[in-house]
Order: C-alpha cells, then structure tokens, then sequence
C-alpha cells in the first residue's frame, strides 16, 4: 500500500507545482481562484491554457511508463525502449507525413493512425533486422534499433526540408519532434484521458502473459503460452501506447526507459502492479520536466524532449554499465 | 495403459538428424531414466514430447490425443517439464515464481501451495528474491514451480546436472519417488543415480533407441558399453549396481 500512496502524493503535488511553474508563476491560491471559477483573464489563462497542458503531459508520460514497460517485458531487456527501439521514432515518421502530406482524409484522423502504423512498422523491422542478423540479444536488439531509428530521422528530416513550404510552419513540426506536450482543451483532455485508462486497461489484460514470458521461452512454452503469438500481440499493443504518447507529447525520450525501472525499484518486477505503478512514475516524470521546460528559459520554452534526453541520458548510460559488468 | 507415447519421431535440424523414427510410451505410473551419451538427442526427444518443439514427422499421443492438436494450457496442466538451464529474466520472489507456475493450471486444490513449498522445504524463503538463492535453493524452487500443480506426467532434463553431490542426490531420488503415483521421465547424467533410483532405464543413441528395459536387465546387457564407447565394470554394492567405466572403447564399437 505505501509505494502507491507515496506515488499519488508526489503526482499530485508534480501536478500542482507544474500548474504554479510557467515563464510567470502562479500561487496555489492563483490556482484556487481559477479553478473556482473567476473570471479575471489572469485566472481564464491557467484553468483554460496552463491546467490542461499540465493534465496532458502527465497522461502522456503515464502512457509513456506503460508503453516502455511492455517493450521491456517483451523484449526482456531492461534496456528496451520506445525511444531506442526505434518505435518512437516510427511513430514521429508517421505523424510528419500527416502533419506535412497533403492527405484525403482530416488530420485529426490521419495523425493517430500513421503514427500507430510507423510505431508498429518501426518495431516489427527492429525484429526482423535483429532475427535476420541472428542477435535477438538485448546489444542486438538495440544497435538495430538505434540503426532503424538513424534511418527514420533522416527519412523525418527529409519530409520536414522538402515539403515544408509558408502554409505549413516548420517551427510547429520542428518543437514537436523535439518533443513537446500539445495544450488540449478541457473536451480534448477528457480523450485523452479515455484513451490513457483505455492503453493502461489493455496492457493489464498482457500482465500475466508477460510475467510468464519473463521465465524465459522455454518455461513460457511450458507453462503453456503461445510465445510467437504472444510477443506479436503485445508489439502491436505497445505500438498502440507508444503512437498515442507520441501524438500527444512528440518524441519524449528516455522516460519510457527510466519509468518502468524506478517503479520496480518500488513495487517490484511482477506487471500487474508494475504496469500502473510505471504509469505513475511516467506521469511524475513527465510533469516535472514540462514544469522546467516552461519555466527554464522565460519566455522561451525549451522542448521537453530535450529536458528527458538531458536527465535521462546518464541514467541509460548508468544501467548500460551495470549491466556489461555483470 | 499408455500415458503419453512418441510414435516414428523424426527431428531434422538442416544437415543433422537428431532423431531417426523413435518411438517410445510411458505409463501412468513409473520412473524411467533416459541416459545415452552427450549428442544422442534426449534433450530433443524430451522437448519435443513436452510440446517446446515441433518433430519433422510423426506425433505425440497423450492417451488418445494428438499432442499437436491439443490447447497449450490443458498441455502445460498435463505435462510438467523441468528444464535443464532455468534463469528468469526479472528477479522475482520465491512466492512469485512458485505463484505463476501454479497459475497454469487455473484453479488448485485447497492447501496445494502451502504443500508444495514445505514439501519442498521453502517456507522460509517464500520472500526471498531469486538472485539470493544457492544453487540447491534454486532447484528446489523450480521442483516447486513445475510439480505444484501436481501434473500426471513428468519429463525432467538433467535438473540437477549442475548441483552437488547431496542435492543431486535428493533431487533425482524425489523425481524417481514421483513415479510411484505418476509418470516421471528424467534425463539422467549420473549412470550410477540412474540404475539405483529408477525402475527402467532407456538408452538413447544417435537418435534411436539403443536398450529400453528394466533397470536390473538393462544394466547386464553388453549393448550398454557399446552406446556409450567404454568398457563397464559391473560392481554389486549394498545400495545395487554400480558402474566404473574405462576406455578400452574401439574394440567393443
């Protein structure tokens, strides 16, 4: 019971220093007053621009958490990520395309679904390139990712150099690819959030399927479980979870690496409490580093992504080194 | 009655035949041994009768059942499998670990838990993480999380093959007792362990079934020296046959 009170309580006051932080500071009574329903403009810019942007970003780190601790149980690998295993990096190829292609359909549809299917496209060729070259080991794994990724980057840089023209501003694709949460409107939170608990709910009906996969193939296999079919189900599933944290909050990195490790550290490496302890950590992590994205460089805002890749950086590398010494 | 029989197995892995049309049954009740020299494919016979790996031709029958055709989790409830090399990837407890082996098996009798880990004599360690344990610990605990759900057939590749004396001794004696109720099928590395636990013994060479008797004929038959390339001394002890081997081997081949 402990960890996941002191999970809530660190959440709830992130949220709530997230909303005071902003290029101009807000007291928690400025937020009081806001919520309560004043009309002063000062009031109007925190409930309607700064409250819901604070929400998003710790939704998108929620699913961020989830979807890096499906990754990790499926590939078994501590060092799995989103971000490292190209999947991110697919679903941001994806998201271009739809922000920048002029397609037949609106974007509001189009955005999801080609994330979804560069996140998906992206892991699958991970696998491939991994099995192809006979190294389905965690080094294997991520030099194919870091490979598939290089190549989606470039493929993004290339979309973004040849179709960017006046009626599409590049500075708008650019923040998000660099990472950045999107400020919804309060209707456009309330999706988000039915998409989040929807992503969480799925990745619990995998929990038990990932504990037994953790035993190893040959044990899972014993133990009666299609591990084939399996892995494929929970890539795609995890694809779904990585796509929507990416339409949402661009290319945030690392989060979905460090949220499943520090949540082991606290309820340990069984999934079903795991899966929504990593959504906390996520949702925790997320909401500070947007917190010091707003709030660093007044008025400037510097892209979340950046802020993520700067803390969470040494931390892979820490991990990293644990485990080539073992 | 026939419990579970392998019948014209083939296993071709590109070049290498690993089997060469076995065929083999167990009955409900017994402990057999599976011995034959590294290579000779007991490991492949065993998985593939488990149900990890699919033969080129032929079939596993499980009573009347086509193995192949089966759902996983009825298999899983009916054959316990208890691998040669075990490292769970994530460092679970004791209790976690013997927790999802009896999860297979859906619903478990009252009490069939607590039996498990004092039989197997981890009730002190139940909240003890795996990294901590020995390697005796460690073997115990997969015993634990293979036969806690109590499945009518055993087939168990060299479990204690990497364990000392004393706990190879109580491990192998454990899955031999198992055959008074249950089918127990085991792997054995230790010649002497084999012929003094187990009521029949089956040699396995180059894929095909070498001798398969009862222990006291088994250890007579002069085939024995010839499947493993060594000249046996036959020595009678109190505790039964014992085998000391020298390498007077091309003569026998």
């Amino acid at each position: 019971m402990r960890p996941w009170l002191i999970l809530g309580f660190i959440l709830a006051l992130a949220v709530v220093v997230g909303a005071c932080a902003g290029h101009e500071w807000a007291s928690p009574a400025d937020l009081w007053r806001a919520v309560s329903g004043d009309q002063a403009l000062r009031s109007r810019l925190l409930f309607e621009w700064r409250m819901p942007r604070v929400l998003a970003a710790a939704f998108v780190g929620a699913l961020l958490g989830v979807g890096g601790t499906i990754f990790q149980g499926v590939f078994r690998n501590p060092l799995a990520e989103p971000y490292l295993l190209g999947s991110a990096g697919g679903a941001a190829l994806g998201a271009t395309v739809a922000l920048l292609v002029p397609l037949l359909v609106p974007q509001s549809y189009a955005l999801p679904v080609l994330a979804f299917a560069g996140a998906w496209g992206a892991t699958m060729l991970v696998i491939g390139i991994s099995r192809v070259a006979g190294a389905v080991d965690a080094a294997g794994l991520l030099l194919a990712g870091v490979a598939v990724a290089a190549i989606l980057g470039a493929l993004r840089s290339f979309l973004m150099l040849a179709l960017s023209d006046d009626t599409v501003n590049l500075q708008v694709v650019l923040s998000w690819v660099l990472g950045g949460v999107q400020t919804p409107t309060w209707a456009g939170l309330g999706v988000l959030l039915a998409i989040s608990a929807a992503c969480l709910g799925l990745a619990m009906t995998l929990a038990r399927r990932l504990d037994v996969l953790g035993l190893g193939e040959t044990m899972a296999i014993a133990f009666g479980l299609d591990v084939n079919r399996f892995v494929a189900l929970a890539v795609l599933a995890g694809s779904l979870v990585v796509a929507a944290a990416v339409a949402y909050g661009g290319l945030v990195a690392f989060v979905g690496l460090a949220a499943p490790h520090i949540a082991r550290w606290l309820v340990g490496p069984i999934h079903r409490p795991l899966l929504p302890a990593s959504a906390l950590v996520g949702a925790i992590i997320v909401t500070v580093a947007d917190a010091i994205a707003r709030a660093a460089l007044p008025p400037a805002e510097v892209p979340l992504g950046l802020v993520t890749a700067v803390a969470g950086g040494p931390f892979f590398i820490v991990l990293l080194a644990q485990r080539l010494r073992r | 009655m026939t419990e579970i029989a392998a019948e014209d197995l083939v296993v071709q892995r590109g070049a290498a035949m690993l089997l060469e049309h076995l065929s083999l049954s167990f009955a409900a009740t017994g402990s057999v041994a599976l011995i034959g020299p590294n290579g000779a494919g007991k490991t492949t016979l065993l998985k593939v009768m488990a149900g990890l790996e699919t033969p080129t031709s032929g079939r596993v029958r499980l009573r009347h059942l086509d193995l192949a055709a089966m759902p996983k989790a009825t298999r899983a409830r009916t054959i316990g499998f208890l691998p040669q090399y075990f490292e769970p990837h994530w460092d679970l407890t004791v209790m976690q670990l013997v927790d999802l082996g009896a999860q297979r098996a859906g619903h478990l009798p009252e009490g069939a838990l607590e039996r498990t880990t004092t039989a197997f004599e981890l009730a002190g360690l139940l909240q003890r993480r795996w990294s901590t344990l020995s390697g005796g610990e460690r073997a115990r605990v997969l015993l634990a999380m293979v036969l806690v759900t109590d499945p009518p057939i055993l087939l168990a590749d060299e479990p204690a093959a990497a364990l000392d004396i004393r706990h190879r001794l109580d491990v192998i004696r454990a899955l031999a007792e198992r055959g008074r109720e249950r089918s127990s099928v085991v792997v054995v590395h230790d010649l002497d362990l084999a012929f003094r636990f187990f009521e029949r013994v089956v040699v396995v060479v180059d894929g095909k079934i070498a001798i398969d008797g009862a222990t006291a004929e088994v250890i007579g038959d002069q085939r024995l020296d010839a499947a493993f390339g060594v000249r046996f001394e036959r020595l009678r002890t109190e505790q039964g046959w014992v085998l000391s081997a020298s390498s007077e081997l091309r003569a026998v081949r």
